[in-house]
């Protein structure tokens, strides 16, 4: 790859992924979801915190597409509403994650040395830490009664999380540094701020983009494990692992109130998955 | 050298791998399947010494390795079982006990009263913090072995007990047992039913009031089984019959103590056969377990009671009428089926109806959904415009929270929502220090079957589970009359006209009554699950 | 290379007191009535409060309690669980079995993920390719809580392959069930990661260089390509083995297996300090070590990185 070229990478990945099917497909999907998050009131007109005993476990109708749940609640207004906490959680964490992850990682890499070392053995304490631990801390000391306790759950995911972002990152920054064309970079001299984001960032970061997209999954997935654990969201929260959680108890019963939060946490894993391989694929340069 | 092989050392790594996962193999149970022992299902119990045993799990093990002084009979009326007779003076402060002769111990000692005196000198020791000590403090001297802390929560700690024996204990003779009471008591026999008041061997003992280093890893009892080998922590217990024991004799050979952390995992190992009794299967198979199980699926009454309690220190409920609608806004047999599923019924009392002097609707209208009553009751009190219901998330509680919330905003059209709080030691602790906890939930059973076991703890002005901060001196005085009375009958008396002072006031509202909800293999019969939710060991058999 | 090894292990011995200070931080924070947590919801009397206060330091500020811990860690001695467990004994008691179970699950989910994750990367955006992104979203959108009572319930209790409960002497084929559906959780990001990587080299020179010189294609990808891309695969198979250690928490009670993940939670619920931190020191270790192997196996794979 040539530093003379008259567009910028950015320039070209634009011009790659307009003319992408995928990009577009997922890109819709995505706004879709987000405005799904933002005004769910566009999609249902049942109200999701109404709910009646008369109605548990009842099948599709006309009134609730995806049927009644044990508590009698509409299945798909709770899962319309659900998104906006579960898309909180997972996206704030994600990015949390993310950052915390790239910065470490990209340190510890680059430097070697003391600063890999102390950054290194940082993210072993962080490994330490039982999740549960973190979880039952941030919710019991940050959330008050009658909050749903979406930021300590955020926090906690992403506090322990980034620690598998970061490794994968390092690992690849220390193979892309040894790698012939940073020396031949360096003897031409370029710096080394344009060392690292020119040329080792772009070469390294495809590994932690895989790893952080399927984080987004897991994390919005972590969150029903942290509520059936006690120390996920609580109060009047409605989330789509909330729900899971609790249709676990009762899957024998009645699936459906397990199944379309899955399902809508699978579509909107995928939609980001693959607007992260396009988005990806667009600015890596060996596939140029 | 390492650059070279990097293969071998993956396959090297690999196959180390599994070879830690290989090692030690597995070996199983070893239970025969027609062997004539059974397999019963429970939790982790916290601890096997008998003094130190308040939960089910624990007393429930207790139950086969020990052999109890008296046990209560299909109508619930005390008999005696390794006692003789157990008999009070007249002014029912001393009782004397006389013991079975020919009893022994699993080692061979006979069991003497001494025995006796040992093991409930030892669990009332304050210094030995057992958690059942308290089932000893009406027995003469207790307050000599627990003396107050001087400054209660400040920073002087309580003096050491100048004696480690209460003097209200006196071994008359080698089965011969006088116990005097600090204040007369005449339901004072009930209690001796219950597992603190298990004997202990010599053996037991290091030296005076010494327990011996892991004596409850192999607990040695009087009971018809002894333990095999040691407790197996998280795993088992194994107990097998004892040669010629003097009492009840049991029908089977041995019981194997199946440790779960989950009971959804202990229905699974019930309907595979793995099991063989399941004494309490979740509400989350009880809609499958009829199809699973079919007859060997059960149901039986125990002591258990749910309740929504006021915090009535609060301006906000401190109106009857208020919590009396509260209390009409609810369905409580929609919620006993349809959440959960028939393990719960209705409840209309302040007592469990297992227990003597129970009176089926005693609360009356009060208790009964009436949605329309309810709300000209709450808007008449100006009841507040939102509530909300404090629950801790780990006993499962969220589902009929949730649901009670449902029926409340729907009688009187106010918000309600749920209020979880971690543990229940937070709920506690909020309503102690009087927080704006709102209602909340709390549930109770018994020790032993007296309607006092649940005046006391939960309504009196001193009562250790009480958290509403409901203090009525009537109600006070009522409850220790009937402790005094000369008769159970004349006691009962007094205990229900306390209760009548509840069902005006109402701090509390009754919601439910729970039933074991039981199942068992193909491989046993004759399964009965008593009040205390333990199997009756003595009739349960196998089918050869 | 030796001296770097030496240097690590040090590193190591500040990493554990760091970790252990961590998280005893965190149980003291998070301590509000271990004694009423033992007790259930039964009252504790004042006496019995008062003496088990004492006895576990639980009036004392967190400098005095971290103190008395590592004191007695020093000597050797772990402590007592709040329930008066010898700490010692739980921790032997609870590491073979978790020790079994995450090896097994580990190797289960690498050899499915790297198998998988090269075969849709050689036919990239092919029916494989496609149905394996498939099955990764359905193990992404099925939660462990969900998928491991449905394991059960279909291969235990339905179909009775396995055992639908194993113990702390379980052999290999009774943790087969629990340890596919521990493979299941870490199995998505190594899989997506491997193709991605394996993506990667496949464009790269030297296999050019390797197809000119005849070498054939299977020994190409396999040998050359995939050792080149492993390295963000080993990486992450090393902290997966780590969280699946401590994260077993769901599978261990599901399938009633008695060991690190269930007792860390035991201990987190009942606000155990000793016994988390406990279980938390040796789990440290075993990710510096893990680590450390990692870090090794990058020079290993690619002879370009250096330690010195």
């Amino acid at each position: 790859m040539s530093d003379t070229r008259s567009r910028s990478l950015a320039g070209d990945a634009w011009t790659d992924l307009r003319h992408n099917k995928i990009f577009w497909a997922s890109g819709v999907l995505v706004a879709l979801i987000l405005l799904m998050a933002v005004v769910p009131s566009l999609f249902t007109s049942a109200d999701p915190a109404v709910c009646t005993l008369a109605n548990q476990n009842q099948g599709p109708s006309s009134t609730a597409w995806f049927g009644y749940d044990f508590q009698g609640c509409d299945v798909f207004a709770r899962t319309v509403y659900g998104t906006r906490d579960s898309l909180e959680v997972g996206l704030l964490s994600t990015l949390l994650a993310g950052v915390l992850g790239l910065i470490v990682g990209m340190a510890a890499g680059w430097f070697g040395g003391v600063v890999d070392a102390v950054l290194s053995r940082l993210t072993d304490i962080m490994l330490g830490v039982p999740l549960l631990l973190a979880a039952v801390v941030f919710s019991g000391r940050l959330s008050s009664p009658f909050e749903d306790g979406v930021f300590a759950v955020t926090l906690t995911l992403g506090l322990l999380t980034w620690t598998a972002a970061a490794r994968v990152m390092r690992s690849a920054v220390i193979t892309a540094k040894s790698q012939d064309y940073v020396a031949a970079a360096r003897m031409l001299g370029a710096g080394p701020a344009r060392l690292v984001f020119r040329h080792v960032l772009p070469n390294s970061i495809a590994s932690f983009i895989v790893v952080i997209t399927i984080l987004l999954g897991t994390n919005i997935a972590a969150e029903a494990t942290l509520s059936y654990l006690g120390a996920g969201l609580g109060g009047d929260a409605i989330s789509w692992g909330l729900q899971i959680a609790e249709a676990r108890n009762y899957a024998r019963i009645a699936a459906s109130p397990l199944v379309w939060p899955s399902v809508f946490l699978a579509v909107t894993v995928l939609a980001f998955i693959m607007l992260g391989d396009a988005i990806r694929d667009a600015f890596d340069p060996k596939l140029r | 050298m390492l650059g070279k092989r990097p293969w071998k050392m993956a396959a090297g790594l690999a196959a180390i791998s599994l070879l830690i996962a290989g090692c030690g193999g597995g070996d199983s149970d070893g239970e025969s399947a027609n062997s004539n022992t059974v397999v019963i299902g429970l939790s982790e119990p916290s601890d096997l010494l008998p003094s130190n045993v308040t939960d089910v799990n624990g007393t429930t093990i207790l139950s086969s390795l020990f052999y109890p002084l008296l046990e209560f009979n299909a109508r619930k009326e005390p008999v005696e079982a390794a006692a003789q007779s157990i008999t009070p003076d007249k002014s029912n402060r001393i009782w004397t006990i006389k013991l079975k002769p020919g009893f022994t111990f699993h080692n061979g000692e006979p069991v003497t009263s001494q025995n006796y005196i040992d093991a409930w000198n030892y669990g009332a020791y304050g210094p030995n913090a057992q958690t059942g000590s308290n089932f000893y403090a009406r027995i003469a001297g207790y307050d000599d072995l627990n003396p107050e802390d001087p400054d209660k929560e400040g920073p002087q700690k309580a003096p050491t007990p100048t004696t480690n024996k209460m003097s209200g204990l006196k071994a008359i003779d080698d089965l011969t047992l006088q116990v005097t009471l600090s204040a007369p008591f005449s339901s004072f026999k009930t209690v001796l039913a219950y597992s603190v008041f298990y004997p202990l061997p010599k053996a037991a003992f290091a030296s005076d009031g010494v327990i011996v280093e892991g004596f409850a890893e192999s607990i040695i009892g009087n009971g018809p089984f002894k333990m095999v080998g040691k407790w197996v922590h998280d795993d088992k217990v194994v107990v097998e019959k004892v040669a010629n024991f003097k009492g009840k004799v049991p029908k089977i050979d041995g019981v194997t103590w199946k440790i779960y952390q989950d009971e959804l995992t202990e229905y699974a190992d019930l309907v595979t056969g793995s099991l063989d009794v399941q004494t309490s299967i979740p509400i989350e198979a009880l809609s499958s377990a009829p199809a699973d199980l079919g007859e060997r699926f059960q149901r039986s009454e125990n002591s258990g009671f749910d309740a929504l309690g006021f915090p009535v220190y609060d301006t906000t409920w401190s109106n009857p009428n208020v919590r009396k609608a509260i209390s009409m806004a609810i369905n409580r047999d929609e919620i006993a089926e349809q959440i959960f599923l028939g393990s719960r019924s209705a409840a209309h009392a302040f007592v469990s109806p297992v227990v003597a002097g129970y009176r089926e609707n005693s609360c009356g209208e009060a208790c009964q959904y009436n949605p329309n009553k309810a709300k000209e009751l709450y808007q008449a009190g100006k009841g507040p415009s939102e509530i909300k219901i404090t629950y801790n998330v780990d006993g499962g509680h969220k589902a009929w929270v949730d649901a009670t919330c449902g029926q409340i905003t729907a009688s009187l059209g106010v918000t309600c929502v749920g209020n979880p709080v971690g543990k229940f030691a937070d709920l506690q602790a909020m309503a102690r220090a009087h927080e704006p906890i709102g209602i909340f939930r709390l549930s109770w059973s018994m020790d032993y079957p007296l309607m006092e076991n649940y005046l006391g703890p939960l309504y009196s002005s001193k009562g250790s589970s009480n958290f509403s901060g409901f203090a009525s001196a009537k109600f006070d005085q009522l409850l220790k009359q009937g402790s005094a009375a000369s008769t159970p009958a004349a006691a009962i008396k007094k205990w229900q006209d306390a209760e009548d002072i509840l069902v005006q006031q109402m701090p509390f509202i009754p919601l439910r009554f729970s039933n074991n909800v039981y199942g068992y293999s193909e491989k046993v019969t004759n399964v009965e699950i008593d009040l205390f939710m333990k199997v009756n060991l003595y009739e349960i058999e196998t089918i050869a | 290379m030796f001296r770097y090894i030496v240097r690590r292990l040090l590193q190591m011995i500040l990493t554990f007191f760091g970790a252990t200070f961590v998280v005893f931080a965190l149980m003291f924070a998070n301590q509000d009535d271990p004694i009423q947590a033992l007790a259930g919801e039964k009252p504790v009397s004042d006496n019995v409060r008062a003496v088990l206060t004492e006895r576990y330091h639980l009036d004392e500020s967190f400098p005095v309690q971290y103190w008395y811990y590592m004191k007695g860690l020093l000597t050797g001695d772990l402590g007592r669980s709040m329930a008066g467990r010898d700490i010692g004994e739980m921790l032997s008691g609870a590491w073979p079995v978790t020790l079994k179970l995450s090896a097994l699950a580990i190797v289960v989910a690498a050899l499915i993920a790297i198998t998988a994750g090269v075969w849709s990367a050689i036919r990239r955006g092919g029916f494989f390719d496609n149905s394996t992104l498939l099955m990764t979203l359905l193990l992404l959108a099925v939660p462990i809580v969900v998928l491991a009572p449905v394991a059960q319930l279909v291969f235990a209790m339905e179909l009775r392959w396995f055992p639908a409960t194993t113990t702390a002497r379980a052999g290999l084929y009774d943790l087969l069930l629990p340890a596919v559906v521990l493979a299941c959780s870490v199995m998505a990001t190594q899989l997506r990661v491997t193709r991605t990587s394996v993506v990667e080299n496949l464009r790269a020179d030297y296999v050019r260089t390797a197809r000119a010189k005849g070498l054939t294609p299977r020994r190409v990808t396999w040998v050359h390509v995939l050792r080149n891309s492993l390295i963000p695969v080993i990486t992450l198979i090393g902290v997966d083995l780590g969280m699946l250690m401590s994260g077993a928490i769901i599978v261990e009670e599901v399938f009633n297996i008695p060991g690190v993940g269930f007792n860390l939670a035991r201990g987190i619920r009942a606000e155990d300090g000793p016994l988390v931190v406990g279980f938390v020191s040796v789990l440290v270790v075993v990710f510096l070590v893990v680590n450390l192997v990692v870090d090794l196996l990058y020079a290993a794979l690619d002879p370009r990185i250096r330690y010195e």
